[in-house]
Parts: structure tokens; C-alpha cells; sequence
């Protein structure tokens, strides 16, 4: 089974972010990581490939030379190979381009199942991966918490829906994006990190992809930062005094009541 | 060409949802602005009686009601949406940033090549069009998106983004008829839906959170109890469902939900970065914590430092007087 796994890297979440003068461009502190939910995805394809040693997991991801670390760490957890999709090559950044850049690389390399993980924790999109699946014609399950492979074409997975869980059969190729809670991504081993360390990871240009090349230019994004902001800042917290208890839940209320009104 | 919009209706257990109910309200300022109509678009099977419930918050409900539509499927929605799309031309689709949400707008918005910006909190005018808040990095940069009107734009927006306003219109209801095709290689073999009373985490005025400070799962109860009274939620840090003190449903934070009650209220909670960015944008945050040190405090509005042990009875009975007095 061949599996191709859409990566993020993302800002760590305790990395510095600074809006700079023109609020049109923002600084970020050099931490970054492999989406917190994309490494259910490299886990799960592990998890397959020990079962049927028959398969290959490939992962890709768009993004600057930089992204090549979390495609080793991926490789590092156990992946097979690795691509990075040259980020600096398509001005156009949009959900819908960045779908139509992996739809295409994954229409080259050929997949039996895309697996991603469910929205990215810097934007909390979680567009690209269902888009991908609409732009490729094959169906998703998105917020998958458990995976069974029942055969070469079959899938059963659980996913969260509103209010609990669905159950579905899916026929592959099919694309499943991965919650929190459908297994437990492995740190990886020293042997694996070497490994990583070695691999060698090839740069693709998206112009060498099947797109029309009109839909990697600057405008051809359908959306545009406008500006960014700091958010509002809080007061400073108010201490809500008082001897006991009873006296703190008092004051509190009060607050709540009379000042934030609230209660 | 008017500046129509639609609002995407989604239904829980039969009722509107509450975040369908802040789009129409937002809807409506929108529709007003560029002289436009706003469609309320209520997709289902046997939900004519609550196209009514919503009349009073569209200028136009478009009803499509058939058997195979009952329950949420992207494959069959979008089908539907399609045909609606392509009929009435809107300028803007709204939507939830729900589960159901983040299935179907990016399918919807891959279909019509559109613009689609998702997890919003604001909406503004901006030249001819609209601007979008949006923000980055769990709250710790806001973001205004434009979006280019050479097709349709998809908007999903966090729940509590916009109040609801009380309807004052009295939109005709339109029936429309469309094939509700399913997508033969996907089989819903099965659902296990929870039965809950409770209200949805990311709709809920009033969230009342503990973390490792409540020291085991027993402890939880208060917290139900104080929830019961407000009519809201009991929410749980990270530390406490990585412990299975409490569901993976309930965590609020960056790998959780995000939410953004009216009141949000943290019990020994020490306020780690993943939660926080997960509440920060609560109208008003109350943290108690008996560490005067706990970063919690930077967040909050309010702060209590004593023991939660000790605070939490006295505060189930201050606030089962305030409903009293309602």
C-alpha cells in the first residue's frame, strides 16, 4: 500500500511572534515543529506498515528549505521518504493553491491513501487536506480516532461527527485526517534519527507539477492579508480580596454583577 | 450584482444551533449594508416546522427536505450546495466553525475554486467588499483578510463570534428540490451518538474549567453541579484529560477546543500556553488558584488565590441565588 502523508511545520507554540512596523509581515521566533496533529498521521502509517510490511509512506510538505526538519523527523518516526514542495516557487499561498500544489504532487507520485493531520495548530484552517480530496475526486473522513485496513481496498475508520462518533467503510484511495486520540505518535529512536540525518530529501518546484501554471502566481490567491494586530490586551487581573472564603465569593459576584456584568 | 448572503442553518437534535443564529444576526447587518438578501439554507428531512423558528431572522429560508438528507454527509450537503450555488449566485457563503463546519466548507469552497478563510471572529466592510478577523497562532496575532469577489467566498466563524439578535423579519419560505447523491465508496456503517442534555463546549455562555489542581477525577462533580446551575459547560485543561480524569471532548485548549464564553472560569488551572490559547478570547475570565505565581492570573480578569476547595461550595451557593433572583 502506497501512503502519502501531507506535513506542516508550524510555530511552536511557545515561540515569540512579533508584528512588524509595516503590520503587514510578522517575525517568528526560530521554533518550529511538526504539526502537533500531523504526527497522528506518521504514526498511524507506521502503525499500518508493521502490520504489511508492504507499503511505502511517503511525506511531503510545502514550506521553505526549513521544512526539510520536520520531513526528517517524519522519517526519523519511520517513514520511508520524503519531498519538499519548493514554498518559495508559488507566490500563491491561498488554502485553495496549496491544495491544488499537493493534489497535483500526489496525482504524480500515485497513493492508495492521503493521510494528514486535521487542521494545522498555527492557522486552525483545517482546510487543506478536505480540499486536496475534493480537488483529487476521491472521498475524506476527517477527525478519524480509530483506523482498521480490513483489505488493499477497504478502510474502516471512526471519526468525531457533532455529538459523538461515526462509523464508516471507506473504498480506497481516500484521504483521512487525523485527531487527537486515534493512537500514540512514538518518539523517535537514536537508529532513526540517523537514518533521518542521512536521507536525502528532493526539492520540487510546483511549476514542474501538472498545474496551470496561471494558479501558482501572487494573484492568483483568493485571499490577501490585509494587516496584523495585537490582540486587546486584558487589564491587569483584579485580585478580588477578603478574609474567608464566603468574603472572596462576595466580592466576586458583586463584580461580575455590578462591573462586568455578567451574572 | 446584489451582495447576497447564506447562512448555512446547522441543526442539533432537531433545534437550530445557536451559532446559526448569530450568522443570521450578523447576516442581516451584511445584508443590510449592501442592500442584499439574506438566505437562511436548512438542509435536511422533516425540518419544515423549524424553517419557521427562523423565518423571523432571514429575509428568504431556503428549505431542501429529503429523506437522505437527515443526517450531515459532505458528499450529499455539497451536492445540494452545488445546485444552490450555481442558482442563486450569493457573495458569500457563512458558516459554524463546527465539526460538521470544517468537513463541509473546504469541500464546498475546493468545488467553486473559492476564496475560503476559516475560524474567524469578525467580520468588517472593507472597499466594495468585506474584511475578515482572523486569528493566528492561538490568539497571539490578530489577522484582517480580504477576499478577491471573482467567486464565491466561504466563511466559517467561532462560536460566540456575534451576539443574537431578537428577529424582526419574516422571510417566505422557499422549497427547492436536489438530488441528494451519496458517494457509493463511502459507507456510514454505523453512528454512536452521545445523549447529552449538556450544551455544546464551543456554544456555552458559561464554561466553568479544572486542571490538575482539582486533584482527581471525583472532584469533577462540583464543577458539574456549578455548570447545571449557570447552564453551561464543565471544560478540562490537557494535563487533566491526558490523565482520563475527564473526556478528550471536554479539553479546552490549543489541542482541544477553542472557546469563547461570556464567563470562563479556571480552577486550579496554572494556565499553561496550550490552554490559554484555547480561552483567551472569553469576554471575561475568572481564574482561582491558590498560587499567587500562577500564570493564569496574567490571563484572568478576576482572580481568586485561595484553595479551590475551599472556594468552590461557597460559590455554587452565591450563584444558585443569583439564578434565584432572575
Amino acid at each position: 500500500m502506497n501512503i502519502l502523508i501531507f506535513i506542516k511545520q508550524v510555530a511552536d507554540t511557545e515561540a515569540r511572534i512579533i508584528i512588524k512596523g509595516d503590520q503587514k509581515s510578522l517575525e517568528i521566533e526560530n521554533k518550529y515543529n511538526m504539526n502537533f496533529f500531523d504526527e497522528f498521521a506518521v504514526e498511524e502509517a507506521i502503525r499500518i506498515k508493521e502490520k504489511n510490511k508492504d507499503t511505502q509512506i511517503t511525506v511531503c510538505t510545502i514550506g521553505s528549505q526549513k521544512a526539510v526538519e520536520a520531513l526528517r523527523t517524519a522519517i526519523a518516526m519511520g517513514a520511508d521518504r520524503a519531498f519538499l514542495l519548493d514554498g518559495s516557487k508559488a507566490a500563491a499561498n491561498d488554502p485553495l493553491s496549496i491544495s491544488r500544489i499537493l493534489a497535483a504532487f500526489a496525482k504524480k507520485e500515485g497513493f492508495d491513501m492521503i493521510l494528514c493531520g486535521r487542521q494545522a495548530i498555527d492557522d486552525e484552517s483545517a482546510n487543506v487536506g478536505v480540499m486536496a480530496s475534493e480537488l483529487l475526486g476521491i472521498p475524506h473522513v476527517s477527525a478519524i480516532l480509530k483506523m482498521e485496513v480490513v483489505d488493499g481496498n477497504t478502510v474502516k475508520v471512526e471519526n468525531e461527527i457533532e455529538g459523538g462518533r461515526g462509523i464508516f467503510e471507506v473504498k480506497l484511495p481516500a484521504l483521512f485526517t487525523t485527531q487527537k486520540g486515534l493512537n500514540e505518535p512514538r518518539v523517535p529512536l537514536i537508529t532513526g534519527v540517523m537514518k533521518a540525518m542521512k536521507a536525502s530529501i528532493p526539492v520540487i518546484d510546483p511549476a514542474t507539477l501538472d498545474i496551470p501554471q496561471e494558479t501558482l502566481a501572487a494573484g492568483a490567491s483568493k485571499i490577501t492579508i490585509l494587516s496584523y494586530e495585537s490582540p486587546q490586551e486584558r487589564p491587569p487581573v483584579k485580585i478580588v480580596e477578603g478574609e474567608t472564603p464566603e468574603e472572596k465569593v462576595k466580592n466576586l459576584v458583586k463584580a461580575l454583577k455590578e462591573d462586568a456584568k455578567v451574572l | 450584482m446584489p451582495k447576497d448572503i447564506f447562512v448555512f442553518v446547522e441543526l442539533k437534535e432537531g433545534t437550530v444551533r445557536k451559532v446559526s443564529l448569530e450568522l443570521l444576526s450578523k447576516g442581516k447587518e451584511i445584508a443590510g449594508h449592501f442592500s442584499s438578501t439574506l438566505y437562511a439554507v436548512l438542509i435536511g428531512h422533516n425540518v419544515k416546522g423549524i424553517a419557521e423558528t427562523i423565518q423571523p431572522y432571514s429575509d428568504k429560508v431556503i428549505v431542501v427536505d429529503n429523506e437522505g438528507l437527515a443526517d450531515y454527509r459532505w458528499d450529499t450537503y455539497t451536492g445540494v450546495f452545488e445546485g444552490l450555488l450555481k442558482k442563486y449566485n450569493p457573495y458569500a457563503v457563512l458558516g459554524g466553525s463546527t465539526v460538521t463546519g470544517k468537513d463541509f466548507f473546504p469541500r464546498l469552497a475546493a468545488r467553486f475554486s473559492g476564496a475560503i478563510i476559516s475560524d474567524a471572529v469578525g467580520i468588517d466592510f472593507h472597499d466594495s467588499g468585506v474584511k475578515i478577523k482572523k486569528p493566528l497562532f492561538g490568539g497571539k496575532v490578530i489577522s484582517w483578510i480580504t477576499c478577491s469577489e471573482d467567486s464565491v467566498i466561504f466563511i466559517t466563524f467561532r462560536p460566540n463570534s456575534f451576539g443574537v439578535e431578537k428577529g424582526s423579519l419574516n422571510g417566505e419560505i422557499i422549497e427547492e428540490q436536489f438530488e441528494a447523491a451519496k458517494d457509493p465508496k463511502i459507507n456510514m456503517v454505523g453512528a454512536e451518538k452521545h445523549v447529552s442534555e449538556k450544551v455544546d463546549l464551543q456554544e456555552a455562555d458559561f464554561i466553568i474549567c479544572g486542571g490538575r489542581g482539582m486533584k482527581g477525577p471525583e472532584h469533577f462533580q462540583i464543577l458539574e453541579e456549578i455548570a447545571g446551575i449557570m447552564g453551561g459547560r464543565v471544560g478540562a485543561s490537557r494535563a487533566v484529560v491526558d490523565s482520563k480524569w475527564r473526556e478528550y471532548e471536554d479539553q479546552v485548549g490549543k489541542s482541544g477546543k477553542t472557546v469563547s464564553p461570556k464567563l470562563y472560569i479556571g480552577c486550579g488551572i496554572s494556565g499553561a500556553l496550550h490552554h490559554t490559547m484555547g480561552m483567551d478570547t472569553s469576554k471575561v475570565i475568572v481564574a482561582i488558584n491558590k498560587d499567587p505565581n500562577a500564570p493564569i492570573f496574567h490571563y484572568a480578569d478576576y482572580g481568586i488565590v485561595d484553595d479551590a476547595f475551599a472556594i468552590l461550595p461557597v460559590l455554587q451557593e452565591a450563584l444558585k441565588k443569583t439564578r434565584e433572583e432572575i
